[in-house]
């Protein structure tokens, strides 16, 4: 059987080439890195075409459909394996990279091969830039946009900009764009690259332990001996991977809104570092009379150079041996670049979470999944009508641009809706508030607003007024009774 | 055979490495025309490849504006609003009709700020918006009514700001960015104050537009704008 296959495909003879690599020196857990980030990558690549079985790009079915994904448990977990397996990637990819540096393996004539593994890092980058925006809530929104910002800053870049975008905004063309990034030409690439790297490995072999006289090394097995080592690697990966989607699985945002003038946007882990080094230099010095912008520098010119550098760095590195005591330059210099990222991207994970604690609550998942979708234009109105459409419109048109579209309100202005005790309690002062309208400063849960509230009797009907405290009634987790027209009509300020 | 890398290592020739099979009993025609047979193919594959590309990039590159807006009425409540503003500004919440892109026209909640000041006086403060080269908007007048409409959309990277009555100032949340009442840029990274958008009279009622300028430059550049 085996040599009919043989005899006409070469399979077997070829699968042995394979796996009858020698591995200097034997085989060793420290070798793990590059068959693991391989292995997130196939973990990406299922997960991923089966996504998009059930993602549609628009901007009328991007959230909507990813709203669906949530709300199967199969492809939420599928999408939960898939929002871990990035950042098991990345990090795979970082570690890869950070043991090739410390062993120095990247030198001659390994040259190539470091610089195809710095360019499948900048793939994975990409990837996971463009999968941020794809489920087109408030974060991915908000975060995209401050990246997308970024690339039409150095000059020429607004074309660029433009063509990420499609269009001089974000909106439906670029959620397009970014899909066939993230699903089509960047995959490819990674793919591609990731040929380029094993076939360069075979080529010039394992670089090996760092010894004195290579020649000396005894051979050992690729398979079964490092085989062995790799997969068990793997299975820690997945097992991992697993438990995250299980017990983390990721967060869907309200659909993005970009009238929301309070979101504080949070980049993926991987980018806090440059979000770090935007936020923790001052947008702008003045040099004598001259006003310089350090956002391009900031955000393009420093991150551009070490690029440079760490593609350099087979070149940088001038001594002749692989010895940790003959590289201690370029030893130290990593570990201090490594303690430099850290503490930016700390530095931006505070500054972030006081942002966010400072700005008004998202609404809780539970409320966006539990929500009914918003109803689609009045030409597919086939669905069947939510109890109270007609509250939530009043509050959509009248309402929502001060008390927010979750009721969240607007520090020091207007006050949140939700879990307000008012507006629970005694249905005639939400009445006498809607209808009069109010000002000076009011105190609700702690804090005190001074936004005006303009009288909305004459301007709204009776009907629409019960409808819309109706619906703030029983919104945004709260639970009070309705109000009807005649309650309404009835009322005496 | 000779060896198949780029110099035979016999002779010191260097040798093209598409057409290294050329041993040395060939002739010179047998290798002239392999030699136009290595080049005819490559030329093939490059003209497929550039024949392809004029599409490809063709095509990414955006005929102009993402999403549009279109006239939108202020209802009469706004107006009202807006007329009876003094020296706080007033934002006015309209329903804004807009395309993105392929899908049909949808509306969606904005708002935009407007104030009541005196034309000669806007014009002192704002000259950006009457002198500057790309300042004024040629499509239509900044200043109409007695009002100036103000983009809710902060010059400096695209945020929201917010006024503030406490500090008398417009004041951006992302970057601190700040303006004046009449959209004067005082303070943070913001390269131009505040973008004025159209405003018309209409009988009983008033409308406004929706008009994205590029953020981050000088001057007022349009990047989507329908009337």
């Amino acid at each position: 059987m085996l040599n009919w296959l043989e005899s006409r495909t070469g399979f077997v003879s070829m699968t042995k080439e394979f796996l009858t690599e020698d591995v200097p020196g034997g085989a060793s857990y420290w070798y793990v890195f590059g068959s693991a980030t391989l292995f997130a990558m196939i973990v990406q690549i299922v997960t991923g075409i089966f996504l998009t079985f059930f993602y549609a790009p628009s901007a009328a079915t991007a959230w909507e459909s990813t709203r669906a994904i949530y709300l199967n448990p199969f492809t939420h977990f599928l999408l939960s394996v898939h929002y871990w397996g990035a950042s098991a990637m990345i990090a795979l990819v970082f570690l890869h990279l950070l043991q090739v540096l410390i062993f120095g393996a990247y030198k001659s004539p390994r040259e190539l091969q470091w610089i195809v593994g710095v360019l499948l890092l900048l793939v994975t980058l990409v990837l996971g830039l463009t999968g941020y925006l794809l489920p087109w809530d408030m974060d991915a929104y908000f975060a995209s946009q401050v990246s997308l910002n970024i690339a039409g800053l150095p000059p020429g870049g607004s074309i660029l900009q433009d063509i990420a975008q499609g269009g001089g905004t974000m909106g439906t063309a670029t959620i397009n764009r970014f899909f066939g990034l993230h699903v089509w030409l960047m995959p490819a690439a990674l793919v591609g690259l990731v040929g380029a790297h094993l076939a360069i490995f075979r080529h010039n072999g394992s670089a090996g332990p760092v010894v004195d006289d290579p020649r000396k090394l005894k051979s050992g097995r690729f398979w079964p001996d490092q085989m062995f080592m790799d997969g068990a690697a793997s299975f820690i990966v997945f097992i991992v991977i697993i438990f995250l989607a299980l017990f983390l699985p990721p967060f869907l945002d309200a659909k993005a809104d970009p009238t929301n003038s309070q979101f504080v946007p949070y980049p993926a882990w991987y980018f806090l570092s440059l979000f770090g080094l935007l936020g923790l230099v001052p947008p702008e010095f003045k040099l004598g009379g001259l006003v310089i912008s350090t956002e391009l520098l900031s955000t393009i010119v420093v991150p551009t150079i070490f690029l440079l550098v760490v593609l350099a760095i087979p070149w940088l590195d001038r001594s002749t041996t692989r010895s940790f005591s003959s590289r201690r330059g370029i030893l130290w210099g990593a570990t201090l670049v490594i303690a430099i990222i850290v503490g930016l991207s700390i530095f931006a994970q505070v500054q972030t979470m006081a942002k966010q604690a400072a700005a008004p609550p998202s609404p809780s998942e539970a409320s966006i999944l539990a929500a009914t979708p918003p109803p689609a234009e009045p030409a597919a109105g086939t669905a069947a009508a939510p109890a109270n459409a007609n509250g939530a419109k009043v509050f959509s048109t009248n309402c929502s641009s001060c008390h927010g579209a979750t009721g969240q309100g607007m520090p020091g202005a207007f006050p949140p809706l939700a879990k307000n005790d008012v507006v629970i309690g005694d249905p005639n002062k939400v009445i006498g508030i809607v209808d009069g309208g109010l000002h000076g400063s009011i105190t609700v849960n702690g804090s005190t607003y001074n936004g005006t509230m303009p009288p909305w009797k004459g301007t709204l009907s009776n009907a629409d007024i019960a409808d819309v405290i109706t619906y703030i009634r029983a919104s945004f987790g709260n639970s009070a009774s309705a109000v009807t027209e005649k309650q309404v009509a009835g009322y005496k300020p | 055979m000779s060896n198949h890398g780029a110099a035979d290592a016999s002779t010191g020739v260097q040798r093209n490495i598409l057409t290294a099979h050329d041993e040395p009993e060939d002739t010179p025609e047998e290798i002239s025309r392999r030699t136009f047979m290595a080049n005819a193919t490559l030329t093939i594959g490059g003209i497929i490849g550039v024949v392809l590309a004029i599409p490809i990039v063709g095509s990414l590159i955006p005929e102009g504006g993402g999403s549009k807006g279109s006239w939108s009425a202020l209802t009469a409540a706004e107006l009202t609003q807006l007329e009876a503003a003094t020296s706080k500004p007033v934002k006015m919440t309209f329903t804004l009709k807009y395309t993105d892109g392929y899908l049909p026209e949808q509306a969606a909640e904005e708002y935009v700020w407007g104030i009541k000041i005196d034309e000669a006086k806007f014009k002192a403060a704002r000259p950006d918006i009457y002198e500057t080269p790309g300042g004024n908007v040629k499509d239509y007048q900044a200043y109409n009514m007695g009002f100036v409409i103000f983009s809710p959309i902060c010059p400096h990277l695209g945020c929201r700001f917010n006024w503030s009555d406490g500090a008398n100032k417009f004041l951006c949340p992302c970057h601190g960015s700040q303006y004046t009442f009449d959209g004067t840029h005082v303070a943070g990274p913001a390269p131009r104050g505040l973008d004025p958008l159209p405003f018309r009279e209409q009988t009983g009622t008033a409308d406004v537009t929706w008009i994205q300028y590029k953020p981050n430059v000088p001057d007022r550049i349009v990047i989507s704008y329908q009337a």
